[in-house]
């Protein structure tokens, strides 16, 4: 059956990618480190009023998120370009849009762990009060995290075989994000404060539509993008 | 207000023009050595130039 | 319609097929454009009464606007060749968007600094986070980052396919983000300015927008112009290289 073939194809390209990381847990443990990092920075910066901090608490991790995100996205096409690996990888038989599913399934593990992390420090550091909407807020991260590595995969795997990676990912990808920041940012901010103005749920869906856009949308350009 | 308000017409209107007329001499010079280029490489290689 | 080689068009990028011959772009074109635009800020600016609110200050819409309307126009010219890029692998379409999101470009960093000198008589600060100041700077980052790509990418069909995808998939982003900045903003107070224009200026808006217009399709023939002169010369070097015609 073609699908089981693609499917395992896919499993097959995200394992090896999960397993390079964290085998070499240098990959993981660094890019989580970094994120805690920028959170300390952007407390102390922004600081030491507790009530500012709680305020600013969500933007913080979202922001030190997407920092440390971009390393993610970049190292997760790095493992071919340093070993010669992308030509091989190409000619196997089989389609290239599970090349693209298996580097998504793999960069989606890695930055659900990483937020994980990143949310855990966040609310202890900016002294976040959980409210009892906090369930909806992972459903809130779980939907700004795809879009995040949808559009984070797609642009490294153009950004990492270029000249000026560091600076190429983040300059193509912040813009396209904004959306999600500010849905994600703005439906967080609601559901912590109580959401009384019911915002929370047109933010939801609009994450929603644009994840299903940018996935559809993505998978179709990463045929043309993927040629050596 | 209105004085200073004028200020910031006259202002608006002299940055479109320094922008409008800035690009155009960019596009310009680059036109002319593009086209240079293009006549010498031409010329070079036995095709015809324009008139 | 946008222009194309005037003789048999290039296949793209082989290098030994000879280029077509490059367009002409009219000096006319520019004498015409740059022409109107006088004449009808001229006849703005003597026509326009003043504003109950702002007074003169109005008058400053007579360029941003259509600044602000040929920014999306050129977006949606690089959509469009870009799609037709991915489409046809015709190296001219490339080139068409790239000169369009140069332009683009342009106009769309125009439009934010007569923003700003708009701004701040009217609000009292250089500048605010209202949706559509925002989601024109947000749009010239997106131009930037296109721009940028170009310029780190060596190979000219990498460069094409890679600039395609960015392009079409940004373009998409352009509607999304005007309305997430409009909700981010309208959840705390209504928009500020008001839809409809009073029809005593529109006349002089309309007449400026074709003005700019003409400009504009000056701009972008000239530029690609100059592209199809640089990748001509690129080819017939290329080719030299190689051994000769």
């Amino acid at each position: 059956m073609a699908w089981r073939d693609d499917w395992r194809r896919v499993r097959a390209i995200a394992r090896k990618d999960l397993t390079t990381e964290l085998r070499a847990k240098a990959g993981f443990n660094s890019v989580a480190a970094l994120g805690v990092t920028i959170l300390v920075l952007l407390g102390l910066a922004l600081g030491p009023d507790a009530q500012a901090l709680r305020n600013a608490a969500v933007g913080a991790v979202w922001v030190a998120t997407l920092f440390a995100g971009v390393l993610a996205f970049n190292r997760s096409f790095q493992v071919e370009l340093e070993s010669g690996a992308l030509e091989p990888l190409l000619q196997y038989p089989g389609p290239r849009w599970t090349i693209f599913a298996g580097k998504l399934l793999g960069n989606l593990i890695f930055v659900t762990l990483m937020v994980a992390i990143l949310v855990t420090a966040g609310v202890v550091l900016f002294g976040v009060r959980l409210t009892a909407g906090w369930p909806s807020l992972l459903g809130v991260l779980a939907l700004g995290i795809v879009g995040l590595v949808v559009l984070g995969t797609f642009y490294a795997s153009m950004a990492s075989r270029s000249r000026a990676r560091e600076v190429l990912l983040p300059l193509l990808l912040f813009p396209m994000l904004v959306p999600v920041l500010l849905a994600a940012t703005t439906a967080s901010k609601a559901l912590l404060g109580g959401d009384l103005m019911h915002d929370a749920g047109a933010w939801i869906r609009l994450l929603i539509a644009y994840d299903l856009v940018f996935l559809i949308a993505t998978f179709i350009a990463f045929e043309h993008v993927i040629e050596a | 207000m209105a004085a200073s308000n004028q200020t910031f017409i006259i202002a608006a209107y002299a940055v479109t023009w320094v922008v409008l007329l800035g690009y155009l001499l960019r596009l310009v010079r680059k036109g002319r050595r593009a086209r240079a280029d293009y006549d010498r490489f031409a010329h070079e290689h036995g095709e015809e130039n324009r008139e | 319609m946008k222009p194309e080689g005037r003789l048999t068009p290039a296949s793209g990028h082989s290098p030994d097929s000879l280029p077509a011959r490059p367009p002409r772009t009219s000096a006319w074109l520019a004498f015409a454009a740059f022409g109107a635009v006088i004449a009808a800020q001229t006849f703005a600016i003597l026509t326009s009464p003043a504003d109950r609110d702002m007074g003169h200050l109005q008058k400053i819409m007579y360029v941003h606007v259509p600044a602000a309307w040929m920014t999306f126009l050129a977006f949606f010219v690089v959509l469009v060749f870009s799609v037709r890029y991915l489409w046809r692998r015709r190296e001219n379409d490339d080139l068409i968007a790239a000169a369009a999101a140069e332009v683009g470009a342009m106009f769309n960093g125009l439009t934010l600094m007569l923003g700003m000198i708009w701004g701040r008589p009217a609000w009292g600060v250089w500048w605010v986070w209202d949706a559509r100041l925002t989601s024109t700077l947000v749009l010239f980052l997106i131009f930037v980052g296109y721009l940028a790509l170009r310029g780190f990418v060596d190979d000219a069909q990498q460069k094409a396919r890679w600039s395609a995808a960015v392009g079409a998939i940004g373009a998409i982003n352009v509607p999304i983000v005007y309305m997430s900045v409009t909700w981010w903003r309208t959840l705390h107070q209504p928009p500020s300015s008001p839809a409809t224009l009073d029809p005593v200026y529109t006349m002089g808006l309309r007449v400026n927008a074709i003005a700019f217009l003409l400009v504009m399709i000056y701009f972008i023939r000239k530029r690609y112009e100059i592209a199809r002169l640089e990748r001509a010369v690129e080819h017939m070097a290329q080719a030299a290289a190689l051994g000769g015609p």
